[in-house]
């Protein structure tokens, strides 16, 4: 099902093999994983230098602190985000909840699903 | 200028009199009197009062309490307030009345008693004012008169004003348009830092309230006779004197005391302090979205482990068996974390924990005691285990005389420094495909952890080495407001 081939896709997610499920989640759905980043450092670092992406996944909470600094810089790229949280909607404050949200634990049609409107607004 | 005809004047003195001797027996009574219980004095002289009165009840010993009292210690006695039923004529029907009655010694020539004299007051229109009114301060203006001409009523009075004093909840009362303090109970008082209220407004005695609205709602209350209720207010209040305002939340209501004229002269103010409650639930809120948290990310990760299982080891039996061991191997961390809330492990008690399964003669241990945070502790119960499922296999562990060293420090960086070294098992090499046993140790160890792996196939076994920077496994305070 390689709904989305071709799509480019930033992930920033600090677990591990949360990071490995969606990645294969991700390329079972076709896409490409443009960047990755575990921890916020990388994550602002890579928000600013990675390629043309068509949309973002981003874990909310990462290492104790959270993901909008990067959020931020990728949001003012134009990148459509989807945050992904355990604690779910409740968890975004109010900058972000005209934001989509996707809540852990996931499953592929979760992402298919939540992907797909910030695919095709491209 | 003739003699004072005093027996006249008792007859048309105004409220009702009565003279009894030491039998309680009439001796005289005024008009006022025969006129209020009904009767003619022929029908009461020389009758025992409480045989033409009869009352068993709690009045009629209080009414006899008092007129001994007076017999025996010659001081006047007041009660403040009676009921006492009475019919109107001989055989007429019984009406339930209240009254104020006064006894006073009447002394003979040696100065003992001799008579008592009654003096009673119909207060039954009082009482029922009193009956009508709902917030108790409201009545005291009623009853004015009745309170400064009785000892009784100051002393219930006094009563009613230490239940006041001492409520658990705050109250207050707060006089003229500019709200000024006339009672503070003890509660209100520790509620402001024992400042000084009495005679002072509202604005004087608490300049941090003045800008949030309350003294907007007194005016409106003491103008227009509103009601107010809130709860959970909040409010920044002083709560010791000489600090800054801390966050308050009350529940209180601020009810319009009125005058007998119906004229608004205070505001009635009664509440409960809520703020160690709402700070409760909001440290409850804050413990439950962190649980939830701490739960769906677990089951992501245990969600992860069933699918990175199942797409790694084509063998149905192998993968469950994998998948059980990988969930027991998270769940012996989890519960090591749950021993010390959540906070941090000791790594030497995790690789002992994670390592348990294997003869004790082939694994060895050493280094300091060390504390890593709840993160590197999942982490690195993932990493031993798949190390350890991978000497079992193909390493150390599988065969009778391997040793499996593990060893950890602290470098001059702070950095935590783990060593995995495999000897005597069979010999190694680079598997040529990349497994998930490490792809995951290099996953969490360079990219989670932020750290460096060393990983080298050697002859004797496999070595490995993580530097983990202090960032990624020093334990942080719980972040709870």
């Amino acid at each position: 099902m390689a709904k989305f081939a071709g799509s480019r896709i930033f992930v920033v997610e600090d677990e591990t093999l949360v990071l490995f499920n969606l990645e294969d989640i991700l390329t079972d759905l076709g896409c490409e994983v443009a960047g990755q980043a575990m921890r916020l450092d990388k994550a602002v670092e890579l928000a600013k230098t990675v390629g043309e992406v068509d949309a973002a996944i981003l874990d909310v909470n990462i290492g104790g602190t959270t993901v909008f600094p990067a959020a931020q810089i990728l949001a003012e790229r134009g990148v459509p985000l989807l945050f992904a949280t355990g604690y779910g909607r409740d968890g975004l404050p109010d900058e972000w909840q005209g934001h989509a949200v996707i809540v852990k634990p996931y499953s592929p049609q979760d992402v298919e699903r939540a992907l797909g409107p910030l695919l095709d607004k491209q | 200028m003739g003699e004072v005809d005093y027996a006249r004047i008792f007859d048309v003195l105004p409220s009702p009199f009565m003279v009894v001797d030491k039998e309680l027996r009439y001796i005289a009574a005024n008009r006022a009197y025969l006129e209020t219980t009904g009767r003619s004095f022929d029908e009461i002289a020389g009758q025992k009062v409480f045989e033409l009165f009869p009352n068993p009840g709690e009045s009629g010993d209080r009414l006899r309490a008092s007129i001994d009292k007076v017999m025996a210690t010659g001081q006047p006695d007041t009660l403040a307030y009676l009921a006492y039923p009475i019919s109107r004529s001989s055989g007429g029907e019984v009406e339930n009345r209240y009254w104020t009655a006064v006894h006073v010694p009447v002394l003979d020539a040696d100065g003992s008693v001799k008579y008592v004299m009654q003096n009673t007051v119909d207060v039954t229109e009082f009482a029922r004012i009193r009956a009508a009114a709902t917030v108790p301060f409201t009545s005291l203006s009623a009853e004015t008169r009745l309170i400064e001409r009785t000892r009784e009523v100051e002393a219930a009075n006094a009563d009613f004003r230490r239940l006041f004093q001492q409520a658990p909840a705050f109250f207050a009362i707060l006089s003229g348009p500019t709200h000024v303090f006339t009672f503070a109970s003890d509660s209100y008082l520790r509620l402001v830092g024992g400042r000084r209220l009495l005679g002072c407004s509202v604005g004087e005695a608490m300049p941090e309230v003045r800008d949030q609205g309350f003294i907007e709602l007194l005016d409106r209350v003491f103008v227009e006779g509103y009601v107010h209720q809130a709860e959970g207010a909040r409010l920044m209040l002083v709560r010791d004197e000489g600090k800054a305002p801390e966050e308050t939340f009350l529940d209180f209501s601020y009810h319009p005391i009125r005058d007998p004229s119906g004229e608004i002269t205070g505001v009635f103010v009664q509440g409960t302090d809520r703020t160690e409650s709402v700070r409760a639930a909001r440290r409850q809120r804050l413990l439950i979205d962190e649980l939830n948290h701490r739960v769906n990310n677990t089951l992501a990760t245990v969600q992860s482990i069933a699918a990175q299982t199942l797409r790694s080891t084509a063998d149905t039996i192998k993968a469950r068996e994998a998948f059980q061991a990988r969930i027991q191997a998270l769940s012996k961390a989890h519960s090591m974390l749950s021993d010390r809330s959540w906070h941090d492990t000791e790594i030497g008690r995790l690789v002992c924990q994670e390592l348990s399964a294997y003869e004790g003669a082939q694994v060895r241990y050493a280094g300091p005691e060390l504390v890593v945070n709840s993160k590197c502790t999942i982490a690195l119960a993932l990493l031993l285990h798949e190390l350890a499922t991978n000497a079992a296999k193909h390493g150390a562990l599988s065969v009778p005389d391997g040793v499996v060293a593990v060893s950890w420090r602290e470098d001059p960086e702070k950095n935590l420094v783990l060593e995995w070294s495999e000897n005597g098992g069979p010999a190694v090499s680079a598997p040529s495909r990349r497994g998930f046993g490490s792809r995951l140790l290099d996953t969490v160890v360079t990219g989670e952890l932020g750290g460096q792996l060393d990983v080298r196939y050697e002859p004797t076994g496999i070595f490995a080495r993580l530097v983990i920077p202090p960032a990624a496994y020093i334990a942080q305070e719980l972040a709870l407001g």
